[in-house]
């Protein structure tokens, strides 16, 4: 017994000193990726891994040039987490880049830490508007998205092309899904659309009796939701028969993110947006694709996050070749200037804000060669995070929040 | 006597040399490793003089950071008049969750702090307008003194280290004092307690309430040092985490919370360097530390210190090695 004791607090304290004698030598570029390997999200996390890891083995040879070195950290999916990591790329080892976070909260938290330290940093599926918008830095630009720029041509495509008039919107009751709507509302008015009614749910919620039992009429029901909630809400739509009544829309992630395998064959037809599809049939997609089977086995399917993580990579590796080292203001400089032709997703710039201009697909669940998957019917291009607006009108306005923009599209506002 | 002057002076000399010796990475570690030392003893506090588990104690350093960011943030007041008003209305919170506690047994002060904190935590989710739900409010940021920027990572250690240092010292004279006895005599046997005419309730409540201010001094720091407050912290895997490390530390002694957070945040450091299971390991040490030595790391210590001078003199005693 007295043994273990001494050997518990003596390993413990030469792990201490092992950890704190973390010097490295100074002439290697480091990449620090960080995501959420463990917890609830660790799908995300796990995904952009697959997809830096296949960037990594492709462009091997450069890396070996610019002599570069690649090191991932595990966020939890916590705040607290990710801006510890942050501070220990930076602090500890040394990291000269910085790709991640993918979660919402992680990635506004990363943002006000980079904004402290100047890292260049590379925001890969993390998607709160405001990293390259309200608060946004000049050493932060993005690889993915906003939460509503999917949304403005989803909603447009709805009230344009489906003739959907009244939605009925419910969704999880945070941040993202409200940016969601709030995309999809601002289409959705101008297009023509006349009403959007709000129901939220806090996350979590396994039982949809309730909402889906005095569920109002409308022409369509938009869940704005993922994960287990998403899967849930989804069987027990059905389950109720309302699919019967009411088609029913999915937010970015209700389709898109892993769970269609689960939802099944009810799933077909099922629309939603982003400016990812991994029913995508151009050439450098399918030769992504390919090679990211090759390299993790083909039963798992790349999507989004894995696809940032790998544009956001070599949007890195692009940055150091042109800065010709690294050079703070230099990769920054050349970050901002990213344009990434051949894209997985298709091709896109950055804005003078720092995020994608890229195609926004419309995206129909259909099953191929007996996967179900995402399949782009109708293609929105040069979407920037402004929608069809201009940027100085949408950053005066109010940010999206619980029930902004108003509901109505007769509202002063949508004049 | 000696023997705690010893130790004290010793802790001040490291604490002294952390800095000097370590690195930018290793000092942000301590920083946070004492902002979760005062969290835990707050939770010490409670569980160690009065037998009673609070799920509830990082909510308070959680409405604390919340408060700085909403008024500091949101309204821009100035740095001094934000932290009074957060640990103001910490104290105030805690009065409130106090009148609701006071009276309850073990079990049923585990199930309202759990209750309450869950409360709290859903409502700065919920009540975006306010908290900024999921994402929180980013942008807490001391203020630079005469050309001293209180947000360097050396500058915040000396401003948490003298604060956490006071706190410690300051609890350390609670426990000696009548009021901590009387703390102790409570949870040993509250009946005789009121027989002998002290009161009970108004000490309980008294205890709660410091408890509650130590928490909220630890929010500020938390708020401080992250730069962005969301709801995470008032998640309960946070109380829960404190609540491991004060009882891995040792709950019923001065240290113990100290070194359990010490020891944790060393060890997930350390292990998640090398491989993404770290939670395992720990787990497992966690485990093997309990279940050889159930009372804490703090008193193994002080166990080997006292074995070779003097036999102790009460087994009811919980406070060994923290009086002469």
């Amino acid at each position: 017994m007295k043994h273990a004791k001494t050997l518990i607090i003596g390993g413990i304290s030469a792990l201490t000193v092992g950890a704190t004698a973390h010097i490295q030598a100074d002439d290697t570029l480091r990449i620090g990726v960080i995501g959420p390997t463990t917890g609830v999200f660790s799908f995300f996390g796990e995904q952009q891994r697959m997809g830096v890891e296949l960037a990594q083995e492709e462009l091997a040879e450069r890396l070996e040039a610019l002599n570069i070195e690649v090191e991932f950290y595990d966020s939890q999916g916590d705040a607290e987490t990710t801006v510890d990591r942050l501070r220990a790329m930076e602090s500890r080892d040394d990291v000269d880049l910085v790709v991640g976070p993918v979660l919402g909260g992680t990635g506004l938290a990363g943002l006000e830490w980079a904004k402290g330290s100047g890292m260049p940093t590379v925001i890969s599926y993390s998607a709160p508007e405001d990293i390259t918008m309200r608060d946004r830095a000049e050493n932060v630009v993005r690889a993915g998205w906003t939460g509503a720029q999917p949304m403005f041509a989803f909603g447009e495509y709805v009230a344009e092309e489906l003739g959907h008039q009244r939605i009925i919107a419910v969704g999880q009751d945070y941040s993202f899904p409200y940016n969601q709507l709030g995309g999809f509302l601002k289409g959705f008015c101008a297009a023509g659309g006349e009403s959007v009614e709000r129901i939220w749910h806090p996350t979590g919620t396994s039982d949809y009796s309730s909402i889906l039992a005095t569920l109002p009429d409308g022409d369509a029901v938009l869940y704005n939701g993922a994960g287990s909630d998403g899967l849930a809400f989804f069987q027990q739509y059905h389950d109720f028969g309302i699919d019967a009544r009411m088609p029913l829309l999915g937010g970015s992630n209700f389709f898109a993110v892993g769970d269609l395998p689960e939802m099944g064959e009810q799933a077909i037809g099922g629309l939603s947006a982003l400016q990812y599809a991994e029913g995508l049939e151009s050439d450098t997609f399918l030769a992504f694709r390919d090679a990211f089977w090759d390299m993790h086995g083909d039963d798992v399917m790349p999507l989004a996050p894995a696809e940032h993580g790998y544009v956001a990579f070599k949007m890195a590796v692009n940055a150091f070749e042109s800065a010709n080292g690294g050079d703070r203001d230099a990769v920054i400089a050349a970050l901002r200037e990213t344009e990434m032709p051949d894209a997985p997703r298709g091709p896109f710039h950055l804005d003078e804000y720092g995020n994608p201009v890229q195609n926004i697909y419309i995206n129909e669940v259909q099953e191929v060669d007996g996967r179900l998957v995402n399949v782009p019917i109708k293609t929105y291009e040069n979407v920037s995070q402004f929608g069809p607006f201009d940027a100085e009108t949408y950053l005066a306005g109010e940010p999206d929040s619980r029930d902004f923009p108003p509901g109505d599209c007769s509202d002063p506002y949508y004049d | 006597m000696k023997r705690e002057h010893l130790l004290i002076l010793f802790i001040v000399a490291a604490l002294v040399a952390w800095p000097l010796v370590m690195g930018n990475y290793a000092v942000s570690q301590a920083n946070r490793a004492m902002i979760y030392a005062l969290a835990a003893l707050s939770f010490s506090l409670l569980a160690g003089r009065l037998g009673w588990f609070s799920l509830c104690q990082t909510t308070f350093a959680g409405i604390s950071g919340y408060t700085i960011a909403i008024l500091g943030v949101r309204f821009g007041l100035p740095f001094p008049v934000v932290v009074l008003l957060a640990l103001l209305f910490t104290t105030l919170s805690a009065f409130i969750f106090g009148l609701l506690t006071v009276r309850s047994r073990k079990v049923s002060f585990l199930m309202l702090t759990l209750a309450l904190g869950q409360m709290v935590w859903a409502l700065s989710f919920q009540w975006v307008d306010v908290t900024g739900g999921y994402n929180g409010i980013a942008g807490g940021r001391m203020p630079v003194y005469g050309g001293v920027d209180l947000n360097d990572t050396r500058v915040f250690y000396v401003l948490v280290t003298t604060v956490t240092v006071a706190i410690f010292l300051a609890v350390w004279r609670l426990y000696g004092s009548p009021f901590g006895l009387l703390l102790l005599g409570i949870q040993e046997n509250e009946q005789r307690m009121r027989a002998l005419g002290h009161p009970v309730y108004l000490a309980r409540f008294t205890a709660f309430v410091l408890a509650g201010a130590i928490a909220g001094v630890a929010g500020v720091f938390l708020v401080y040092d992250m730069g962005i407050m969301s709801p995470s912290p008032l998640g309960l895997g946070h109380a829960v985490w404190v609540l491991t490390a004060a009882v891995l530390g040792g709950y019923r002694s001065l240290l113990g919370p100290a070194i359990g957070v010490a020891v944790l945040i060393a060890l997930e450091t350390l292990v998640s360097q090398y491989t993404d299971r770290h939670m395992m390991v720990i787990g497992l040490v966690l485990l093997l530390s309990i279940l050889l030595m159930p009372r804490g790391l703090a008193e193994m210590f002080e166990q080997h210190f006292k074995r070779k001078s003097k036999p102790q003199a009460s087994v009811t005693t919980t406070t060994r090695g923290e009086e002469p």
